[in-house]
């Protein structure tokens, strides 16, 4: 379970600080999930990086399985913009980071997962011989290899086309009612947020706050998008946003 | 039928030769091939005109220094060697302790806030100027020389070896941190290996000040080998230094080359078909 307690975040420090996230609170139950939406550079990735331990709140406490989050942690995994491979490492080495970062052998968790992707016949590749669909299922990848109860994902899938990030999308919702992980999503796309958040928060401008939470309740199908449902929960989305 | 068809049946598409002729590494060995019979005829053009404009020969050609070079091979070749050994021991000595310093002073910024203002001081200072001073610590013998090269080129590694780790997207690092890295991993698994290719290419540029320096160190200490020293020996015999010349450019082609085969092997991943977007 995630659980964040009046949360704010400061980046820099005297006349530099910025405030970017400021008395935030939220809950994600075990298996649950949570998408934020908001304007671009509103605090959304900041956020972010504060479950994940890469950025310490200045106020306010973060709690991932009832204990505070003070650094990153093996059970939380992090998914980035452009899925954050490493062009000198193959799709193997890539896939295999966090387990080797942590002298974690032997790697089967890893080879289990590539070959759920359809990754295995590709593993000695670089991600340049790689398309944008296929680096962004390495980066899943790294992200099941450990086995995570908490998958934070920062705009996974910014600038790929329609059908691929439909496809993408379908992967995630099956994967996280597979796996049951607590999914924290960041996203500026509202019909991303409407098809992969069991809760949507809408935030402000900077320094992020919470407007308001939309339940969305019909989510978990992958023809979910066909909905009358999903259609009313982006009309809402909209309406919060434009507010 | 139609101008393709034409060619197609024209070419000799098939043939060993002609698919050996459209090998990668044939087709680098022809253009070095070119390279290299290009300036030789450029050599002799100008030594051609200089022995026109004179009316002596003063500026050997190239089928005069060749021969010279074959005649001495077995004196040149001690040279060579004894440059060779200076000018790597040089190199790997500047590589050693400019490479992981610049990494840190271009990672470490309150480290950046203190080593850099030494290095603006101290960087635009002509090297050769540190020359006595290396004479007086390391007397005139092997050390002296491959210290005054080192000097010359840890601050031009350094300097590149700080901006390319300036340079980094931090996405990579962000990577590696919430992939659970610690300090020394985000190093060896980021910094290291992103900023390999332009230390490379300073490796690179760095073989011909390297030479520079060289030849100044061997020809200030009045004994001694090396090719500096054998090209300043044989001044009144023009044809004979132009041997120990044209063994020079070797050293420095062997070194590039040799740079080359190193990139390739260290830095794979640059050199796969990029999946068009």
């Amino acid at each position: 379970m995630i659980e964040v307690a009046n949360v704010s975040i400061r980046y820099g420090r005297g006349i530099d600080a910025v405030d970017a996230v400021e008395d935030v609170s939220f809950r994600v139950e075990n298996g649950g999930s949570l998408a934020f939406i908001g304007p671009s550079g509103c605090g959304k990735t900041t956020l972010l990086f504060g479950i994940a331990g890469l950025l310490a709140p200045i106020e306010g406490e973060i709690l991932v399985d009832g204990t505070p989050v003070t650094g990153t942690r093996r059970e939380i995994a992090l998914i980035l913009q452009n899925a954050g491979l490493l062009p000198w490492k193959t799709v193997w080495q890539n896939a295999n980071l966090s387990l080797m970062l942590r002298h974690e052998y032997p790697q089967r968790t890893a080879e289990t997962v590539l070959r759920d992707l359809r990754l295995l016949d590709v593993r000695g590749r670089f991600p340049a011989e790689l398309s944008e669909g296929m680096k962004r299922r390495v980066g899943i990848a790294r992200a099941l290899s450990m086995s995570p109860s908490v998958m934070l994902m920062d705009e996974p899938l910014a600038s790929l086309d329609t059908l691929t990030r439909e496809r993408i999308q379908d992967l995630f919702l099956t994967l996280w009612k597979e796996h049951r992980f607590s999914l924290v999503l960041v996203t500026h796309d509202i019909e991303e947020a409407a098809f992969l958040g069991e809760t949507i928060a809408v935030l402000s401008e900077r320094p992020a706050q919470i407007k308001e939470i939309v339940d969305n309740p019909g989510m978990g199908d992958v023809d979910y998008r066909t909905t009358a449902a999903f259609r009313e929960t982006l009309g809402r989305l909209r309406e919060v946003l434009e507010r | 039928m139609n101008g393709r068809q034409e060619a197609s049946e024209t070419q000799p598409r098939g043939s060993r030769l002609w698919r050996g002729l459209r090998h990668p590494f044939t087709r680098r060995v022809l253009t070095y091939l070119v390279s290299i019979i290009v300036l030789l005829a450029l050599w002799q053009l100008t030594s051609g005109v200089v022995h026109a404009i004179k009316g002596r020969a003063l500026l050997p050609g190239p089928f005069q220094a060749f021969s010279e070079l074959i005649r001495s091979i077995a004196e040149i070749q001690h040279h060579f060697w004894v440059s060779a050994g200076r000018l790597v021991l040089a190199m790997l000595i500047a590589l050693g302790l400019g490479y992981p310093l610049g990494l840190l002073v271009g990672h470490e910024r309150r480290l950046d806030q203190f080593v850099s203002p030494m290095i603006y001081i101290t960087y635009p200072i002509p090297q050769v100027a540190f020359i006595l001073f290396l004479f007086l610590v390391f007397g005139i013998g092997n050390a002296v020389k491959v210290a005054i090269v080192a000097v010359a080129l840890f601050f031009q590694l350094l300097v590149s070896a700080r901006g390319a780790a300036k340079n980094i997207s931090q996405e990579y690092i962000t990577s590696v941190l919430s992939a659970g890295a610690t300090r020394r991993q985000v190093y060896w698994h980021v910094l290291l290996p992103a900023t390999l290719p332009d230390i490379l290419t300073s490796l690179r540029v760095s073989v011909g000040l390297g030479m520079a320096f060289l030849y100044i160190a061997e020809t200030s200490a009045a004994l001694g080998s090396g090719l500096g020293r054998f090209v300043k020996g044989s001044m009144y015999r023009p044809a004979l230094a132009s041997a120990g010349i044209v063994a020079m450019a070797a050293l420095g082609l062997l070194l590039y080359l040799l740079i080359d085969v190193l990139e390739r092997l260290a830095c794979r991943w640059k050199y796969t078909q990029q999946r068009p977007r």
